[in-house]
């Protein structure tokens, strides 16, 4: 018996080669507390910002109110042809990888930068026509100071370059559960996979 | 039996042993054996911080050692400094010098780069290594603004001498100002040792004044779209490879130069008076060429040259495009000591005077004294310089065979008047003849203008026609010239 | 709401009180016309009739601010609105140092401070085109982008480093009367963050149109425009929270604002 664990341990030996790995990455964790809406804001928090929005139901909203819900935004305007119906499909993508149980600690929020265009009347239109009605979807628009205002906290970047058009940057954000950025995805069509990873670690902990 | 199958148990444990160590020496693992071929599947060992250096030295080869995780720390300053004598330049610069610190890795190390932008600078920079595989070199992902660092990550795939540069917009005018170095991809075990090895790197640069026009130079965008250089240096100001900051090597060493050129615009043709190139990894990559003069380097592009020096002597560093290394300043100075190599150079072995002895001194019409000639004594050579003289000043009017031209110019061919008297043709030839006379029966009314011929000549012109065409063979000398004159 | 209403209270108070010491200062009014600038569509662009700052908003200006709003000190200045470079030269929270800088331009300000500010003062920072629009002009005329030393002038200045100690009012006086816009500090703008601008520039004005939707209809109308093209390229490198040494601000007016509650 000795010998024979003798032998496998040194066949063993042998067998060492230099096995690549694959693993996938891994986000460290946050450490973040829960939520207690008594305690201060975190200085890195959004709700910082106070402007008020309109959701596309009409209603007047503070970013404050959401606080507690990871977030996940994107900045798009409505008569967007070219990138937004990609980001669009990108934030539809990520909300189907997000487990049902969680998606109510979700919200999806598309802030518009065209207010001018984008009335709630016409928000509304919109979140119908892409079957984005249910109540984790959100879509805001506030005045044209307050949405520049905010696009810089997202580091967005924008242009209006005709009449109906703009020039955007396109950025998929993820905030936690105070408000503070925790991930950020730039460019179209990317891997999704770290977007959906980083909700998954802000909703579970 | 016992004791049977004991015996064949150990052979047969021997014999698996046995076999799997013959297995496990020849069959390596695949990926293992992928690694050494494909650079991306190098494996790293290690975290260490990169060891840079300013121009002209270099870092510590890479010798043996395995790809490992290299951090780099580079700092964009924007400073003022000298480009020459009294002339000073507001340099942008990586790591205060220009070219900015050389970088040497190896091929499968994984770098993490952090690119600082001092507070006190202007603008925003990055960094585009050539080396590097991804998009922009790494432009994009180490753009910076002032008081901010960026840190990105790459793994050196190909081995190489590459450029690094700025990228940021306008970029040839961030290029221009200095921002522009070398980043050496050494192969796996490294570059064969060599005794000295060297960083030098070629920049041509653009100002509003000319060359040497003294005060600080502001840059001058024009003259660089023109492609116009006022300067082009090597390491960045006039003197960096110089009387005390020329190189050095003793005989009998070899050398290794790291040769880059960051333009922005002039192509160099590098070359070393007084060596040749042994070998040259031509453009950095794997390609060898041996025994060059001069290699071409590009904008934008490498090469390394190793030569081994075989004798003592300044060797003077220069771009080909000769009026750049005297004009405008593209020089730079390898200084060799040692003992003399007196079979491959013997230096000068001597010194005498050239003088090549020439007969045939040209006569110009218009020249009054023939000056420190030697003087024609014999007759042949008297003969000779007349025949010359009357083929250039006489035969015009005479004929080439002194026939002359009827009822213009008398003859000179069997000529009564000649013959009858020396004295007067000699006056005729110096002073010149006017009025009717008759020769050979035929009367001539002209006028012969004074020749401009020193008396010398006048001898051997006559002496030269009276030995011709029938002509009494008088010799008519200077003194008979001086004599019949007075 | 509270948070809001109290902010704009404070912010109101010191308007008016501001209005009371002339706080803002000297304005230049600049007559408004049409332009193509150096990054846009390529269409030209209408600038209205608006009040621009003659100076840059100095040290002791910004310090007098801080003195009424707290919440901007360096101690007590959220993370959100700037980073770790906030007046960072500054000796304190109310110090600027020595008496020679009383007069030098305020930097190392986050966008939110300098927005902030001028909303205080009744007014609002440039957008880029407005900026620009006054860049333009050299003494003599209002768009000297033809003069042919114009870009050499300004590009000799960009090279000149440390510049921000320097008194406002130390450059030249332009066409429309307003000093400083090339030579002294870069200035935050209101909509810089529409300069799309990359660290890859090489693309040209082809743009990048997976990281901006529509880049390709943006981009640099002259290359040989260089001095523009470096304000641009600093635009596009800097986020809003950040606090840059060479970055000061000063702030305009809409013609028609009236200051009433």
């Amino acid at each position: 018996m000795k010998k024979l664990l003798t032998i496998l341990g040194i066949l063993g030996m042998f067998t060492s080669c230099n096995m690549y790995d694959d693993a996938p990455v891994i986000i460290e964790p946050m450490d973040t507390a829960a939520v207690d809406l008594s305690v201060e804001l975190p200085e890195l928090s959004i709700y910082n910002l106070p402007a008020t929005w309109t959701t596309q139901n009409g209603e007047d909203i503070e970013l404050q109110e959401l606080r507690g819900k990871v977030l996940v935004m994107v900045m798009i305007y409505t008569s967007c042809k070219a990138a937004c119906p990609r980001l669009v499909a990108d934030m539809r993508n990520i909300e189907k990888q997000v487990p049902a149980e969680d998606l109510d600690k979700v919200q999806f929020i598309m802030v518009s930068i065209d207010p001018a265009t984008d009335t709630p009347e016409r928000l509304k239109e919109f979140s119908k026509e892409n079957l984005m009605e249910e109540d984790h979807w959100m879509f805001l628009r506030g005045t044209e100071e307050a949405t520049r205002e905010f696009a810089t906290v997202l580091a967005v970047s924008y242009k209006k370059i005709s009449p109906i058009d703009f020039s955007h940057s396109n950025i998929i954000s993820v905030f936690d559960e105070n408000g503070v950025l925790v991930h950020q995805r730039e460019g179209l069509g990317v891997d999704n996979a770290e977007t959906v990873a980083a909700i998954h670690e802000e909703v579970s902990n | 039996m016992k004791a049977v199958n004991r015996i064949s148990m150990r052979i047969f444990v021997q014999f698996f042993l046995l076999s799997a160590l013959i297995l496990g020496t020849f069959t390596s693992c695949e990926k293992v054996v992928a690694a050494k071929e494909d650079p991306e599947m190098m494996k790293v060992y290690g975290k260490s911080e990169a060891e840079l250096t300013a121009p002209p030295f270099v870092p510590r080869p890479v010798g043996n050692r395995a790809a490992t995780k290299l951090v780099v720390n580079m700092e964009v300053v924007e400073k003022e400094m000298t480009m020459a004598d009294g002339v000073t330049y507001n340099y942008w610069t990586f790591d205060g010098t220009v070219p900015g610190s050389f970088i040497r890795t190896r091929v499968g190390d994984e770098i993490e780069f952090h690119l600082k932008n001092h507070p006190d600078n202007k603008l925003p920079h990055n960094i585009d290594l050539h080396a590097v595989t991804g998009p922009g070199g790494g432009a994009e992902a180490s753009f910076v603004a002032p008081g901010r660092e960026s840190v990105f990550t790459f793994k050196a795939l190909n081995p190489g001498l590459y450029v690094y540069h700025c990228a940021t917009a306008p970029v040839g005018m961030h290029i221009a100002n200095g921002m522009y170095g070398l980043i050496m991809v050494e192969p796996e075990g490294g570059l064969p040792p060599v005794d000295k090895e060297y960083y030098i790197m070629q920049g041509d640069f653009y100002t509003e004044g000319d060359f040497g026009e003294p005060g600080l130079q502001a840059f001058d965008m024009n003259k660089a779209v023109e492609e116009d250089a006022d300067y082009v240096l090597f390491n960045g100001h006039v003197g960096a490879l110089t009387g005390e900051n020329a190189i050095h090597a003793e005989v009998g060493e070899t050398v290794r130069l790291f040769v880059g050129n960051g333009g922005p615009n002039l192509t160099s043709s590098f070359h070393v008076i007084g060596e040749i190139f042994d070998r040259v990894l031509v453009e950095g990559g794997d390609l060898v060429n041996e025994g060059l003069g001069t290699t071409t380097i590009g904008p934008g592009a490498a090469a390394i040259v190793e030569f081994k020096v075989d004798s003592p002597g300044e060797l003077v560093l220069v771009d080909h495009a000769i009026f750049r290394a005297f004009n405008k300043g593209a020089l730079g100075i390898l200084e060799v000591e040692g003992p003399d190599n007196t079979k491959v150079f013997g230096g000068k072995i001597e010194e005498k005077p050239y003088q090549p002895v020439d007969t045939k001194t040209p006569i110009d019409g218009d020249k009054v004294e023939n000056e420190g000639e030697v003087k024609i004594t014999s007759l042949s050579e008297k003969m000779e310089r007349g025949k010359t003289i009357f083929s250039q000043t006489c035969f015009a009017c005479h004929g080439a065979t002194g026939g002359g031209i009827p009822g213009a110019f008398p003859p000179l061919a069997d000529s009564d008047y000649l013959n009858a008297d020396v004295n007067r043709a000699i006056k005729a030839v110096k002073r010149g003849l006017s009025g009717e006379i008759t020769v050979n029966g035929n009367v001539y009314n002209s006028m012969m203008p004074p020749q401009n011929l020193s008396d010398e000549d006048v001898a051997n012109v006559l002496t030269y026609v009276y030995n011709n065409w029938g002509n009494k063979k008088t010799e008519v000398t200077e003194e008979m010239v001086k004599e019949a004159l007075q | 709401m509270k948070a809001i209403i109290s902010r704009l209270a404070v912010c109101f108070a010191i308007m008016i009180q501001s209005q009371a010491f002339s706080q803002s200062g000297d304005m230049a009014n600049i007559k408004g016309g049409e332009f193509l600038p150096l990054y846009g569509t390529g269409e030209p662009v209408v600038i209205e009739d608006f009040k621009m700052d003659v100076y840059p908003v100095t040290n002791k200006e910004f310090q007098q601010f801080l003195q009424k709003n707290p919440r901007w000190r360096r101690s007590e200045v959220k993370k959100l609105f700037a980073d770790e470079g906030y007046l960072i030269g500054w000796k304190s929270d109310l110090d600027y140092g020595s008496e020679a800088l009383a007069n030098a331009p305020v930097t190392n300000v986050s966008w939110y401070a300098a927005k902030n500010y001028c909303e205080c003062e009744g007014k609002r920072l440039a957008t880029v085109d407005e900026w620009e629009y006054v860049a333009m002009a050299n003494e003599d005329q209002a768009d000297a982008r033809e003069v042919k030393d114009y870009n050499q002038y300004i590009l000799g200045w960009y090279e000149t480093p440390n510049t921000f100690n320097n008194e406002v009012g130390s450059t030249f006086k332009n066409y429309w009367g307003v000093y400083d816009l090339h030579g002294l500090v870069w200035e935050w703008t209101l909509d810089f963050n529409s300069v799309m601008v990359t660290g890859e520039s090489r693309k040209g004005s082809t743009g990048d149109n997976n990281l901006f939707c529509g880049a390709a209809a943006v981009g640099a109308t002259d290359l040989m425009n260089y001095a523009a093209f470096m304000r641009y390229a600093f635009r596009g490198s800097v986020k809003a929270n950040y606090a840059i040494k060479n970055l000061g601000f000063r702030c305009v007016q809409d013609m028609n604002t009236k200051v009433n509650l």
